[in-house]
Parts: structure tokens; sequence; C-alpha cells
């Protein structure tokens, strides 16, 4: 008994004197932040994010040149993340300045009015982003207002795996590739015996999804969903996954497709293995660190294999060009209603975004994908690495980017055909069936 | 019998209160909310409550029809079963194998210990790699012994066995240490005047330890049962959404997919009912199977 | 004492736990092995040891940048080792009282008490951080009331396994050595600290080191209640392992092999708490 009763002794006054040194230390930081101001941020540069460290260097750079503490709860964006911004919300503890989803992921907050709009703030301040072309800043579903000052952006596009293109006889494609001639190049890969598509159709048949149906809608509707399968992008839809089962039925996938995880399938793609991946402008990265030995440093990238790595435009059998990628920006800064209805926040709130959307700060982060400036700095190309560069020279000759209709369709409607992929594949439901469900989710949630 | 000890009834209350406070305002009452919210239209989480369900027992319905829903109550009694057996059985036959040697329990105590540290993430990456078609390490060893063609481990004929295999084992070592700590109690000298009696090992295990044990062994099958219901962590990483066609879902991940991937929170409230009831259900019938052991 | 005989059943016993404890122990060195390599190398081939090569110290540097290691430990551990603490003393009383005592609701009581264990951690998370946010624990830049906040739900979500365990063993305890405390005196909380206690020692063990290490891993509850980088506990490092490209591996196994140790270093020491002996004077009595 002594023992335990020592032990318990023992943790409380462990506890109670780590309290005690940690309770000065805290008193005094509080001291200092009451004469300081404060900023609490969230954002997604977190964790794994390619631009986490810059979004470190930055804020530090900030806090030297302003004086103002930034307390950042920034996390990797998951499921659990949007959870916790949306009860922040919801409980009246929400950040000051927060990076986010300007698609359906902010509705709920848009809609109780809890962030500020551009418009709004430039009432106070006519400067506020105006270094961003305004037709590319994406507007809310809720209202259609601005709120989100873009930073970096995305594009998908058609990873090829070149090596593996030579062995099997096949050009790389180019800007006027057609959907007959990708089939006739898979056929051919597949004789040589290489997977044709690196694709987990189990796990993201997200890409597919997307370009088969942009394939059969066009730039200006393919946002536009349907009311049924017989409306407007309807028919265009179900022959989207069609197209994607015929893929399939024609062993163009890998042979475990449908159970594969997509790790799986990407490293068949980086080891030679598969051709094609549909993929995004985040997967440059990480084809670049399959070719390094050391994934952290990239002074050890292999040039030599990143070469047989190459992106290029996406087969089209429709309206579409093959130069219309799908892209854009769809995340960005908002400042809350909290944090400009507080005089002394509202200002640091301003100066805060301002910062991190200046030219050379987007420049920084954005790199080799998307961005909202109306004048990009000029790219030094010793900075890249090869595939970087073909990226960039594509992105060039692209002829629009077009928002991703899956961001507008939230993940109740999409699994009939995300999680139900499979299912439409292997002909146990047909696609008409899948489409056609979720479209009726889709209009009962927007029916209010 | 010593009931005289506790009829003053007045100790009840300190000795009961605390503990109930807490369990009442972190547990109580925010289940509470979880049930009302299974009546009402709430999208994801953290999200406010749209207003009542129409009927208000709609979810209830749905829960009855839902295609997966039945599939996820057969896994998990498949599951239960799987727990008892898997995890129990073996982690008693361990506790009495461990109890009975003499060199080298301690090594064996702490090794055993070592799965349920481990995160269920770090976990299901091993097991996918063990099982991964190409190249795993189960189908590079088989294809040593001359096997020819490949099998995908994950498909819809061995997913299921597959999914509760990992599961099983990562939890012997938790059973295997309650029943150790339960082992204890058993006195030295019991064993002794058996020996002299000229038992063999066999009997005396038969005759002393098990019956002996009975309370443990009905605690460790109620958690594991209970567990069974509620386990998500390490089916979702090998195997999300239920993967392959929605063949191997469990109460505990179907819930967890409705809260997060469907973003239907009403409906995952009322699966989490579900679960809560189920579980009273299984822990009381199991307390009867194990009644004649009340001293 | 029992004779040690070099029998054919003892060695067969000895196989059948080596085999069992080849199984546990293989996952760790798989992990820590797999720490060492760049995480390209994992996929490819996860169960060779990086030698020449292919060992590398990047993973672990990257963590220690990623978080504040120290801090993190030091978080977790406060946080950890109060709720263990609490969930014996509350469960003990409680269990106590459970199976000694007969009162009216006690069945009820007993269900209720199972109905805890099945509550699952995101179904009880927004009304928690809701009612911790009306007291002002949540964001806030104090790092004790945060650690605090953590702690509370944890505790009661372990009240009631641990209430279940010790009931089961408690009932087993003989009540003669609580009759003869009785005799000489002892009122019910003094019987509870001077024969309960030590008697069940073991079991309390036991669930002490479930609490703490359910606590310890328990991420979500974590990633709701502590968000600044100092504030952050060392299972924060799981989280910083994906992005829109896919999984980082190698960071993986060397986050997973940080996060292990300071558990499995409890373990060893409260596992001497476990082992027979310690009870077998007391029983006599």
């Amino acid at each position: 008994m002594k023992k335990k009763l020592t032990a318990l002794l023992l943790a409380g006054s462990m506890v109670l004197s780590l309290a005690a040194c940690g309770g000065g230390g805290s008193s005094k930081e509080e001291g200092d932040s009451s004469e300081t101001a404060s900023l609490s941020v969230t954002t997604t540069f977190a964790g794994e994010d390619g631009n986490a460290q810059n979004y470190k260097n930055a804020i530090a750079e900030f806090e030297e040149k302003e004086g103002i503490k930034v307390n950042d709860s920034s996390a990797t964006s998951d499921e659990t993340f949007k959870a916790r911004v949306e009860t922040d919300f919801q409980t009246g503890s929400e950040p000051d300045v927060l990076f986010f989803f300007s698609g359906a992921d902010a509705n709920s907050f848009i809609e109780e009015g809890k962030v500020v709009s551009i418009d709004t703030i430039r009432e106070e301040y006519p400067d506020y982003a105006s270094n961003m072309n305004d037709d590319l800043i994406a507007a809310s579903l809720v209202d259609g207002e601005k709120y989100a000052v873009p930073v970096n952006g995305y594009w998908e596009g058609l990873f090829c795996n070149t090596a593996v293109l030579e062995a099997a006889g096949v050009e790389v494609p180019g800007a006027d590739y057609t959907w007959e001639q990708f089939l006739a190049d898979c056929e051919k890969i597949k004789e040589a015996g290489y997977a044709p598509i690196a694709a987990s159709l189990g796990e993201i048949p997200h890409y597919w999804w997307e370009y088969s149906i942009f394939n059969h809608t066009s730039t200006e509707t393919h946002l536009e969903v349907p009311a049924s399968t017989d409306e407007g992008n309807g028919p265009g839809w179900v022959e989207g996954m069609e197209d994607i089962k015929e893929l399939y039925e024609k062993g163009y996938f890998p042979e475990n497709t449908l159970s594969a995880k997509d790790d799986e399938t990407f490293a068949m793609f980086t080891s030679d293995k598969a051709a094609f991946l549909i993929d995004g402008s985040w997967k440059v990265g990480g084809i670049a660190a399959a070719c390094q030995s050391d994934p952290e440093d990239p002074s050890t990238l292999d040039t030599d294999k990143l070469d047989n790595f190459t992106v290029t435009y996406v087969p089209t059998n429709g309206e579409r060009e093959a130069t219309d990628l799908i892209g854009g920006l769809s995340m960005g800064y908002y400042i809350s209603a909290k944090a400009w209805e507080d005089e002394s926040k509202r200002e640091a709130a301003v100066k805060f975004v301002e910062y991190m959307t200046s030219d050379e700060k987007v420049a920084l982060f954005a790199q080799h994908t998307a961005s909202a400036l109306k004048e990009a700095p000029e790219v030094n190309e010793e900075d890249f690495n090869s595939l970087q560069i073909k990226s960039i020279k594509m992105m060039a000759d692209v002829t629009s980017l077009t928002g991703a209709v899956q961001d507008v369709f939230s993940d109740e409607c999409r699994v009939s055909t995300f999680d139900g992929m499979p299912q439409i594949v292997t002909g146990e439901v047909s696609a008409k069936d899948a489409v056609q469900e979720g479209l009726e989710i889709y209009a009962e949630q927007n029916a209010e | 019998m010593g009931a005289n000890i506790y009829k003053n009834k007045k100790p009840l209350v300190l000795f009961l209160v605390p503990a109930l406070i807490f369990m009442t305002v972190f547990l109580y009452y925010p289940f509470v909310q979880n049930i009302l919210n299974s009546f009402q239209q709430i999208s994801s989480l953290g999200a406010a409550n749209k207003g009542w369900n129409d009927p208000w027992y709609e979810n209830y319905i749905k829960m009855f029809q839902d295609k997966h829903m039945r599939t996820a109550l057969f896994n998990t009694v498949v599951m239960m079963a799987v727990t008892i057996i898997g995890q129990v059985g073996v982690a008693i036959v361990l506790a009495v194998l461990v109890d009975n040697i003499k060199k080298g329990a301690k090594f064996f105590r702490t090794v055993y210990f070592f799965p349920i540290v481990i995160s269920a993430t770090a976990l299901g990456l091993m097991f996918n790699l063990i099982f991964l078609y190409d190249k795993g390490m189960i189908n590079q060893l088989l294809e040593m012994f001359g096997k020819s063609s490949l099998t995908d481990w994950k498909d819809s004929s061995h997913a299921l066995f597959i999914m509760m295999l990992p599961v099983m084992w990562q939890y012997v070592g938790f059973y295997f240490v309650i029943l150790v700590t339960g082992l204890n109690n058993i006195s030295e000298e019991l064993y002794e005047s058996a020996s002299i009696d000229g038992a063999t090992k066999w009997q005396k295990v038969r005759f002393i330890t098990l019956p002996l044990l009975r309370n443990v062994i009905c605690t460790c099958v109620v958690l594991a049962v209970t567990g069974a219901l509620k386990v998500f962590d390490l089916p979702w990483v090998m195997f999300p959404k239920g993967m392959p066609l929605g063949k191997t879902w469990l109460t505990g991940t179907y819930m967890y997919y409705q809260t997060f991937n469907t973003k239907n929170v009403d409906y995952s409230s009322a699966i989490a009912v579900l679960i809560v009831v189920l579980g009273i259900i299984t822990s009381k019938v199991v307390n009867k199977v194990f009644k004649e052991a009340d001293y | 004492m029992k004779k040690t005989k070099f029998s054919g059943c003892t060695v067969l016993i000895y196989i059948i736990l080596s085999f069992w404890a080849l199984t546990t122990i293989y996952p760790i060195v798989w992990i820590i092995q797999n720490s060492f390599k760049a995480k390209d190398q994992i996929l490819a081939d996860s169960f060779s040891l990086p030698l020449g090569n292919v060992f590398t110290l990047s993973n672990y540097k990257t963590a220690f940048e990623r978080l504040d290691i120290f801090s993190a430990y030091r978080n977790s551990i406060v946080i950890s080792t109060t709720v263990a603490a609490v969930v014996i003393l509350l469960a003990g009383f409680a269990a106590f009282a459970l199976v000694r005592y007969y009162f009216k609701g006690k069945g009820a009581l007993q269900s209720l008490i199972i109905a805890g264990m099945m509550f699952p951690v995101f179904s009880t998370i927004i009304p928690v951080f809701r009612m911790l946010n009306s007291w002002g624990m949540v964001n806030t830049e104090n790092l004790w009331l945060s650690l605090l906040s953590v702690a509370l739900p944890q505790i009661a979500g372990n009240l009631s396994f641990a209430i279940v365990v010790l009931s089961g063993y408690i009932k087993s305890l003989p009540i003669e050595l609580e009759e003869a405390a009785y005799l000489e005196g002892c009122n019910a909380v003094q019987i509870f600290f001077k024969v309960i206690m030590p008697l069940a020692k073991p079991s309390f063990a036991t669930v002490a080191i479930f609490s703490f290490l359910w606590s310890y891993n328990d991420l979500f509850t974590q990633m709701f209640l502590l968000r600044l980088p100092e504030q952050r506990a060392i299972t924060r490092l799981l989280n910083e392992l994906t992005s829109m490209e896919g999984t980082n591996y190698g960071l993986m196994a060397a986050a997973v092999a940080l996060v292990v140790i300071p558990v499995i270093v409890v373990y060893i020491i409260l596992q001497k708490h476990i082992i027979k002996g310690m009870t077998a004077g007391a029983v006599k009595g």
C-alpha cells in the first residue's frame, strides 16, 4: 500500500511541479502577448505538405517584421481536420485567419456569415488582393461571393513513363491526343507485357472519373451537375462511366486494380511496370522523390531516371481539346468575421493575408502549379528539376483550366460512383443506375 | 457472509460519486446528445443540425433496410466468435503455459505486450506489405516454395479472413496480461497439495486453474465481444470502405464511414446507438453464461 | 516448489511460447529497421535489413524537425500519467462499491457502465468540445489548461473499462481479510486502502498500464484540443505523415518507433507489479 501511495504522490507532485514551472512560464508569455498583438491562424501547410517548410519560414519572417505573434494551429488536411474547423466555427472558437478549401467544404461557415467577403474587405482596404486576377478567384457556392484569396493551385494531367512507352513502341502523346489513339497505344503497351494504366479503381478512381466525365461535357458546362441521367450533362456522365468500364474490360488497368491501394499502383508506375498515370500537380514531387536515393534530399536526384517521366495532355473523345485540363485554385485565405470585427485584430489579419499572398510568396508556394497572379515572376530554370520544367512548358500551352466537378459533388453524392466504381466496371451495377443515385442525392441536398 | 461490514451505506456515496460524475459529464451527457442527433439531420461532424428528420425515426428504418448494415452485423458476429476463440482462447493457453514454466516467464510476459502498443496505422501498413499482391512477404515465400501464380489476398474470397487475422493477433497480449494478473490470485498451496495427491500438470490446470479463473475469463469475454462491436482502426487501414465490394464491413468501420466519408452523421449516430444496445445485450448474455462462478 | 524436469512436455511448451514471441517481436524489429530506410525503399523491399547504402537517419532528422520531440514527450507523459492515476483511484472506489455493497439499481448501474465502454470517441467529441469551450479550456495559449482539457474526457473514457476489470478481480478476493480488518475497527475507506489496494495491486497495475496506453494513443481527441506547437503530444507525429501524394513510410516507421518507446518503458516498470508471488503471503492471513 505504501508503495502505491508513494507512487501516486510522486506522480501528483511531479505534475504539480511541472505545472508550477509551466505556470510560471506561461504567465510570463501572457504578460508579453498582452502588449504585442497576436493572431490565431490555421492552415493546411503542415506535415508532408510540400509547402510546410516554406510556410514556417514565412511565419517567422512575418513575426519579426511586424512584431505580431502568430499562434499557428495548422495541421494536415484530413477528415478530422475538417471536422475540427467546422466545430470551431460552430462553437465560436474559430481562428482569425484560415487557409481552407473554397468549395463545398466551406459552405457551412459561409452560410452562417462567419467569414468576410473580399469585397467587404476592399471597402476598408482597397488594395486587398489587388495582385490577383479576380476571374481566377473562386466564388463561393453559397452566394457567388468571393471569400478566399488563393495562393497555389493544381492541375491534373497525364503522366507518362517514357521508358515503358519506348519499350512498347509508343510515342509520347501530344497536344492533339485522341481517345482512339489512346486505346491503340494501350493495346500495344499491354501486348508488350506492361500495365497500360496505373490506377487503383478501388481506392482512388477520382481522376479517371473526372476526365471521363469531362470528355463528354464541355469547358463551359462541366461544372453543371445534371438533374438526372436524362437531362443536361446526364447522358455524358453515364457515357463517362462506361468509358472506364470499357478500359477495365479491355484489361488496361492493373490486374488487382479493384483491391490494390493507390500507393501500390503508383509504385508500379515509378518502377517501370506501367505507362500512364492520371494524377495531379502534387505528384511531381512524388515522382521526383521516387528517383532520389534520399527522398528528403533533392540533391540525391537521379536525373537520368527522372528524365524517363513526362507529363502531357489527356486524351479526348468529346468536345474538349486535349489541352483543356482540369485544374484551378481550390483553397485560399479567409478572414473570420470574428477577427474583422475586432479592431485590434483587423489590421493584423489583413497584413498577414497580404504578406502571404504577395507576388513573391505566391511564386514560392505555387512553383510549377497554378496561381491567380496577374503578373507571375520569371521562372529561373536552374531552380527546377526536369519534370517540373516539363510541367511548366505543358502549362504554357494549356488552353483552359476548368474546376473539378467532384469538388461540388459532395461526399454523400459520390458514394455510388466512387466507392461503387468496382461495381460499375464489373457490371454488377449499371452505370446509369449508379449515376442516377448520386444525382438524386445531389438534387435532394440542393433543394433546400 | 461478510455483508455485515458493508451494511452501512454511507461510504457508498463517496466511492461511487466521483467516477459517476466524470462519466456523466463526459460520456453520458454527450451520448444523449448523440441519441438526439440520430433523430435530426446533420451532414458533417461539427455542423449544426438542420432540423428533425422526417419521420423522426427515419434512420432506424434505414438501418434495417441497409444491405451494408446487414453485412456489417453478420461480419461482426463472426468477429465476436473469432475474438473469443482467437484472442481470449489463445491468451488463456499462453497464460497457463507461461504460468507453468520457470525460466523465461518474465521475458514472454514482456514481449507479448508489444503488438498492442503499436499504432493501428503502422500495423496496417505492415500487414498490407505482408499480404501485398506483388512482392508481398507471403507471396514471395510461396513463390520460393514453388507456387506459380500470385494470390490476391485482398479479393472477395480471402478478404474477411485476412482482415480478422491481424485484429485477432493484436489483442491477444491484452487478454494475456489480464489473465496473468488473475492467475496471481491462485495460491501456490492449492497446486502443492494437488501435487501431493498425485495430480498431473494437465489435471491441475483443468481442476484448479481454470475454475478459479472463471471470473477473469468472464471479464475477458465481455471485453472481447464488446471490442468486436467497436473495432475499426486496424480493419479500416487494411480494408478501407469495406473493400472489396462492401464485403468486409464491420459495425465499427461502417459507423466511421458514415461519419467521415458519406458525411451522414445522423445515420452514424443511429448506428452508434445500435452498437451500444448490442453491447449491453451481449455482455449480459456472457455474464449469464458464466454466472455459476459467483461465490 | 515444482520440479524442473526436462521433459518433452516442457520442450513443447517452450516451442509454442517462443513461436508466439517471434510473432510479437518481429513487428517491432520490422518497424525499427524500416525507420532507417528511405521511404521508397520500404515499399520496394520492406523485409530486409538496412545495410550499407540503404541506411539513413533522414527519417529521424525529419521527425525532430517537424515536432519538438522532448516537449511532446513531456506533454504525453503528463497527460497519460494523470489519466492513469486518476482512473485507478476513481475506478477502484467504484469497483469496490459495486462488488461489496448491495443497493437498489445496482444492476442498472452495471449496465450503464458497460454502455459507457461502447461509446466511440468521435460520437462524444463534439458535445465534449462544446463544453470544454464554454469553460474556456479550448484554443488557449495556456499549456496546462490544454493538457487538462485532454485528460478529462480521457479519464471518463477509461473509467468503464477500469471498473469492469477491477470489479472482476475484486470479486474474487476472499472476504476474510476485510472481515479481519473490520474487526480491528477499520471503516470502509480504511479497508479499501489497507486491504483491497495492496491485494489488488496486480489488477491496478494492469488497469494503469492500459489507461496510460489508450490515453497516450488517442490522437483524435488530441487533434481537437492540442493546437499550438508547444502543446502537442508525441502521437501528433503520426498526423504528419500523409499528403496529397500519399504516405511517407520512412517517416511513419521512425514516428512509430519514437512513439512506442516510452510506453514499452512504462510497461516494463509496471510489469514488476504484475508478477506472481507478491500476494502469496497475504492470502494466508
